[in-house]
């Protein structure tokens, strides 16, 4: 009997691949905690890493390759599962932790499958949430509008709205959802009104996973960036110094 | 949301005792069933049981199995539907007990409930996802050992363990096999009465 719940400790028995139980939880609570921890920076870096879905190999080779550096946090953009099952959930988490940063994750198409928003939510917290940093502000949103059939109000331009409110002291705004304006799986009807919202508030950089390639456009005076999918061992390094942002597509 | 916890409990109990019913001369039509299986995890339930039909003096068989898993232990209520076949190609009858040290099969299970699609939702275009969530295929590996017991007049108690690879653990294991390695496999328990 002792054995057997060992056995159900280590997570050797599943129940259901959806089932709740098993990966960590709040873990961008824990990471707020330590960003906070460590205290403001004049100067800071982070890596933004892509869509990790059937390329975990690919992506503890981007955990070693970061491990050289000294990033302040990580950001995955996204489809950090293929089936948004439980055990690929753990996976994911179990590669993220090797990093010495805190780290957060944005919920993809695939994190949302069956009950991977329930997963989701467990395991990191709310899929919109924002913080502050060393004087900038990184605000998530969900953008996967077709996961949930087009109803309307995703991304939630009033919640984003709200979230990127002008406060005073605030340097600059990033902003980081999986799939970019202007893909077929984000509402058609809200690029225009997303890209709006996003120059009038003055983001400076919106960041996004999903298209599995790297581009850099822009729109209305905001940056877009997309990060290729890990299987192309490439993320993103950003260099935020005083009045000067700098990404650069690292390859490893 | 899945079916009441429950329906998963009664319809549990209910196979049970409809195994126990059909217990039968050997002269019994080949629909009913043989043995009943109850089993723990495996990814298809905390708990599943149902019936079952052998065949080639029990090295090939099937089973229908309805597992559960409720919310206090899985976080959410599970209901799901598994249709198991598998071969048993050697057997060992030593000091009373027979040994069946290797079973191989597949299965397919299907889990109750508007959070899981088993055919494409419209939202999707074809080839969207390549996988539906609600079904989920899976090869097995295992073995059992088994004795009569008279006492009960079943022909054989059969303890079984069964390593399951779902689909997803299978896909990732071959794509990423540095990272999954012994997560290739969930561990599943059970007891099998044949009749």
């Amino acid at each position: 009997m002792t054995l057997l719940l060992v056995f159900v400790g280590c997570g050797v028995f599943e129940f259901h691949p959806y089932e709740l139980r098993g990966p960590p939880r709040d873990l961008h609570a824990r990471s707020l905690a330590r960003l906070k921890d460590a205290g403001p920076k004049p100067t800071f870096q982070f890596a933004v890493i892509g869509d990790m879905q059937l390329f975990l190999d690919d992506a503890a080779g981007a955990m070693r390759d970061l491990e050289q550096r000294n990033a302040d946090f990580v950001i995955q953009m996204g489809d950090l599962t293929e089936f948004g099952s439980t055990q690929e959930y753990e996976w994911g988490v179990e590669l993220l932790s090797r990093l010495p940063a805190p780290f957060f994750v944005v919920m993809g198409n695939h994190d949302a499958l069956g009950l991977g928003q329930k997963l989701y939510r467990r395991t990191f917290g709310p899929e919109s949430f924002a913080f502050e940093y060393s004087g900038h502000r990184f605000v998530f949103f969900d953008s996967n509008s077709r996961e949930y059939g087009f109803p309307g109000n995703i991304p939630d331009l009033d919640w984003l709205g709200t979230a990127l409110t002008p406060q005073p002291g605030l340097q600059r705004t990033f902003t980081f959802s999986h799939v970019p304006p202007g893909n077929g799986d984000f509402d058609d009807a809200l690029i225009a009104p997303l890209e709006q919202l996003q120059a009038d508030h003055g983001v400076s950089i919106s960041f996004h996973g999903h298209v599995h390639q790297f581009t850099d456009t822009e729109s209305r005076g905001v940056r877009y960036v997309t990060t290729e999918a890990m299987r192309h061992r490439s993320y993103l390094w950003v260099r935020v110094d005083g009045d000067a942002v700098q990404v650069e597509r690292v390859t490893y | 949301m899945a079916a009441p916890m429950h329906l998963g409990a009664w319809t549990l109990a209910m196979l049970l005792l409809g195994a126990e019913n059909a217990r039968a001369a050997d002269t019994s039509p080949w629909y009913v069933p043989d043995h009943a299986a109850v089993q723990f995890a495996g990814s298809i339930g905390f708990l599943s049981a149902g019936p079952g039909w052998s065949f080639l003096e029990d090295a090939l068989e099937a089973s229908v199995l309805v597992g559960w898993a409720p919310p206090a232990l899985a976080g959410e209520d599970f209901l799901t539907f598994t249709l198991k076949g598998q071969w048993r190609p050697f057997r060992i009858d030593t000091r009373g007990w027979t040994v069946r040290p290797l079973s191989v099969g597949l299965l397919l299970s299907y889990t109750a409930g508007d959070d899981y699609f088993a055919a494409k939702p419209d939202r999707y275009d074809d080839g969207y996802y390549w996988f539906r969530t609600a079904l989920r295929p899976a090869l097995t590996l295992g073995a059992s050992a088994g004795r009569p017991v008279d006492a009960l007049n079943l022909r054989l108690v059969e303890g079984y363990f069964e390593l399951v690879a779902t689909d997803y653990r299978l896909v990732q294991f071959v794509r990423n096999p540095a990272t999954v390695n012994a997560g290739l496999f969930s561990l599943a328990l059970g007891v099998k009465l044949r009749f």
